[in-house]
């Protein structure tokens, strides 16, 4: 139970360091805020329009389809390296795993996922 | 290099591969027809899970895979759990398919298919890559599951705080994982239990001679990855959001699938794994006694905070938050009894949860309300669904001679038990003191809604029309608590060979 | 060779920037990049452990898991779409008809 207590004790003492800096900071800082310390800029200059710009939403959909082909990568490469030893069995088994993303770009497809409008 | 393949046994995984290889076609069977008929992608789901049944009858049990599958009876007791709760929310989801679920049947069923196969691989892992990714399986289509109402924004809103609390909780739990492998040098749990009890003190690898603090964070984080996914406190603030905003079924499936693989996770990792640091004689960092708060804070809060609760899905919420306490008395006694004693109450929530939240489905669907204030006067329109849920609910509480009550008989059982073996257990009693103490207030807000149902006179009763899939679910329920209920020894049998999967481990 | 403590001493410090992230960001996103970071803090003390002890384990690990880290990702980021257009915002704090 003494190992918990110690990482209680830590614990507490880092929230407390903390709390102490923030109220130091408040005890010593001057306070004295003007309407120009509120402006946005962007490198000296006003910003111009907002910085909240939408993008497409297709973008995002056509991203994480791709997610799925960059993660099965992971798995080919130490395959494909080790191939040599490894024989048709491990060559089998590669394909079942490919196949099986296949159908995920399949259900893409078919809910229509894939036609930009 | 000298590449050995492990001897692959596909015979012992044959239940999983087939159930993934339904839910695939169950979505490509949706997404390739013009949806004839709007229930067809579920009948195909429930026969699905039927079929997984009977061919995990000719599985056999044995380890395959490398020693990282591993088919014993404990992983067979809890698939039939995860089997049955699946099979019983897609079956009082037939009412939500016909009005809300329109356009994506096949994703809704697979995905709930998809979760019970990331359960049932969790439950056969003998080894932490395996329990990891089965974890993950369980809880990503969950995530989806969710969230699954598009446009209602109480259901989104439940499927982003589930999505970043069960990433959260993975993420921490795979940081503890992560210490466990890099301080005993394996990632099978025999060995690391066998590793961690013949070193000469618990806890450290002798390679790194410092490692006991390393030890206690990797078991904290590890307690707090499974303390989330089975909401106990202070891990437990998401689950009444999640609840009340996911689709009944989920909150069903959730409430116990969901609960039975983290106990799982909780089983293989804690109790196979670092079951030697629970001895307070044997280590310094003995977590028994930080889970024993734990439950006990579950007990407390979730029987406290369910009383003010107006909303019946959130009651049973945070009733279920109070299971979890109760579920966890029993896993801390590492008797012979306890493990059969949490496999038991599992079966009897099973009934009894899916069962009570098959009824608020079908209110649901007919009202659009779960307040408990709109089930005034149901037991004069519908008298079945008034008696069904009375039982429930008395179940819940736990009165004799309902399935609920031998689950906590045989729980608090168990830690008596295991509290008279130890002389540093004394703790235990007064957790089962705690449980016996708010298992009082329990019965208070589960009489609320009994007397809601039969003493509340209300201008506009319900009318609720049945289809026959629920009320096949409701009446499972109800006969599977008074059945087990009245002869709880099969189940008791068939759990009690669990802790023989154990080996040598139990006293 | 750099001892193995540094290795343990950068991931928890990746941790709990991870950690420190989720608790106190209001953004959606942000909390989600952190969960990423706590992901790799854990990936990095496995291939810290793996090459320590010269036990490949680890290293199959970090596969599994960036592998689920992707599936992670796709499902927060299709689901952070959807709250978008739901509510126009991803900020966490406005996410209260269910009381947190």
């Amino acid at each position: 139970m003494s190992e918990y207590l110690s990482v209680l004790i830590f614990a507490v003492t880092g929230a407390a360091i903390v709390l102490f800096t923030f109220f130091i900071s408040k005890l010593i800082r001057p306070h004295n805020p003007y309407p120009e310390k509120g402006v946005t800029y962007e490198c000296a200059e006003d910003a111009i329009g907002d910085s909240w710009i939408r993008f497409n939403p297709r973008f995002y959909i056509f991203a994480l389809i791709f997610v799925i082909f960059d993660v099965e990568v992971i798995f080919l490469f130490p395959w494909a390296v080790a191939f040599g030893e490894l024989g048709l069995f491990a060559l089998v088994e590669m394909v079942i795993f490919i196949l099986i993303l296949f159908f995920g770009l399949f259900y893409a497809w078919k809910k229509g996922v894939l036609k930009w409008v | 290099m000298e590449f050995q393949l492990p001897e692959i046994n596909l015979q012992l995984m044959a239940p999983e591969i087939f159930l993934f290889l339904w839910a695939l076609a169950v979505m490509a069977f949706d997404v390739t027809t013009k949806r004839k008929s709007s229930s067809t992608a579920g009948n195909l789901a429930l026969v699905g899970l039927a079929v997984t049944g009977v061919i995990m009858v000719f599985t056999d049990q044995g380890r395959g895979f490398g020693n990282m599958f591993f088919n014993d009876s404990m992983a067979v007791f809890f698939k039939v759990i995860f089997l049955a709760a699946a099979f019983m929310a897609i079956g009082s989801s037939f009412g939500l398919t016909h009005t809300r679920i329109l356009n994506h049947r096949g994703e809704y069923f697979g995905l709930i298919l998809l979760s019970t196969v990331g359960m049932m691989f969790l439950a056969s892992s003998s080894e932490l890559i395996s329990l990891y990714i089965g974890l993950e399986l369980t809880t990503i289509p969950l995530f989806v599951l969710a969230a699954f109402f598009k446009d209602d924004r109480k259901s989104v809103e439940a499927g982003i705080k589930y999505l970043v609390v069960g990433a959260f909780s993975s993420a921490l739990l795979l940081y503890g994982l992560s210490f466990i492998y890099g301080l005993t040098g394996t990632t099978d749990i025999a060995q690391i239990r066998s590793i961690l009890a013949h070193s000469a003190v618990a806890g450290f690898n002798p390679a790194y001679q410092e490692s006991t603090p390393i030890m206690v964070m990797a078991v904290l984080a590890i307690l707090g990855g499974i303390g989330f996914k089975l909401a106990l406190p202070p891990f437990h603030q998401w689950v009444p959001d999640v609840y009340e905003g996911a689709p009944t079924p989920i909150t069903a499936f959730l409430s116990v699938g969901s609960k039975a693989a983290g106990l799982v996770a909780f089983a293989k990792i804690m109790i196979m794994g670092l079951y030697d640091l629970y001895d307070p004689s044997k280590a310094p960092n003995d977590w028994g006694i930080l889970v024993g708060v734990m439950a006990a804070a579950a007990m407390i809060v979730g029987n406290v905070l369910a009383i003010r609760q107006t909303n019946i899905k959130r009651m049973l919420a945070y009733s279920s938050i109070a299971h979890a306490g109760y579920v966890m008395v029993g896993m801390l006694a590492l008797n012979s009894l306890g493990l059969a004693s949490v496999g038991y109450y599992m079966f009897a929530y099973l009934f009894t949860n899916m069962g009570a939240f098959a009824i608020v489905a079908l209110i649901e669907d007919r009202t659009g309300s779960c307040e408990i204030a709109s089930y005034a006067g149901l037991s004069k329109t519908s008298p079945f669904l008034a008696i069904s849920m009375t039982i429930f609910l008395l179940s819940l509480t736990g009165i004799p001679p309902l399935a609920g009550f031998f689950g906590k008989f045989y729980v608090f059982a168990a830690a008596i038990k295991m509290a008279e073996t130890g002389s540093g257990l004394t703790w235990i009693y007064w957790l089962v003191g705690v449980g016996l103490v708010t298992s009082v207030f329990a019965l208070y807000y589960y009489a609320n809604v009994m007397r809601t149902m039969y003493f509340v006179e209300t201008d506009s009763p319900l009318k609720v029309t049945m289809s026959p899939m629920a009320v096949a679910v409701i009446v499972i329920g109800v006969v599977g608590v008074v059945v087990f209920g009245l002869n709880p020894q099969p189940i008791v049998q068939f759990a009690s060979d669990m802790p023989a999967a154990l080996g040598a481990l139990l006293p | 060779m750099v001892p193995i403590s540094a290795y343990l001493i950068l991931a928890a410090v990746l941790f709990g920037i991870g950690t420190v992230g989720v608790l106190i960001s209001r953004n959606v996103i942000v909390m989600f990049m952190s969960i990423e970071l706590m992901l790799n803090a854990a990936n990095m003390v496995l291939i810290a452990f793996s090459r320590a002890l010269s036990i490949a384990d680890g290293h199959v690990i970090v596969f599994l898991v960036l592998t689920v880290a992707a599936a992670e990702a796709a499902v927060g980021l299709g689901l952070i779409i959807m709250i978008y257009r739901n509510r126009a915002t991803i900020n966490i704090d406005r996410f209260s008809l269910l009381k947190w």
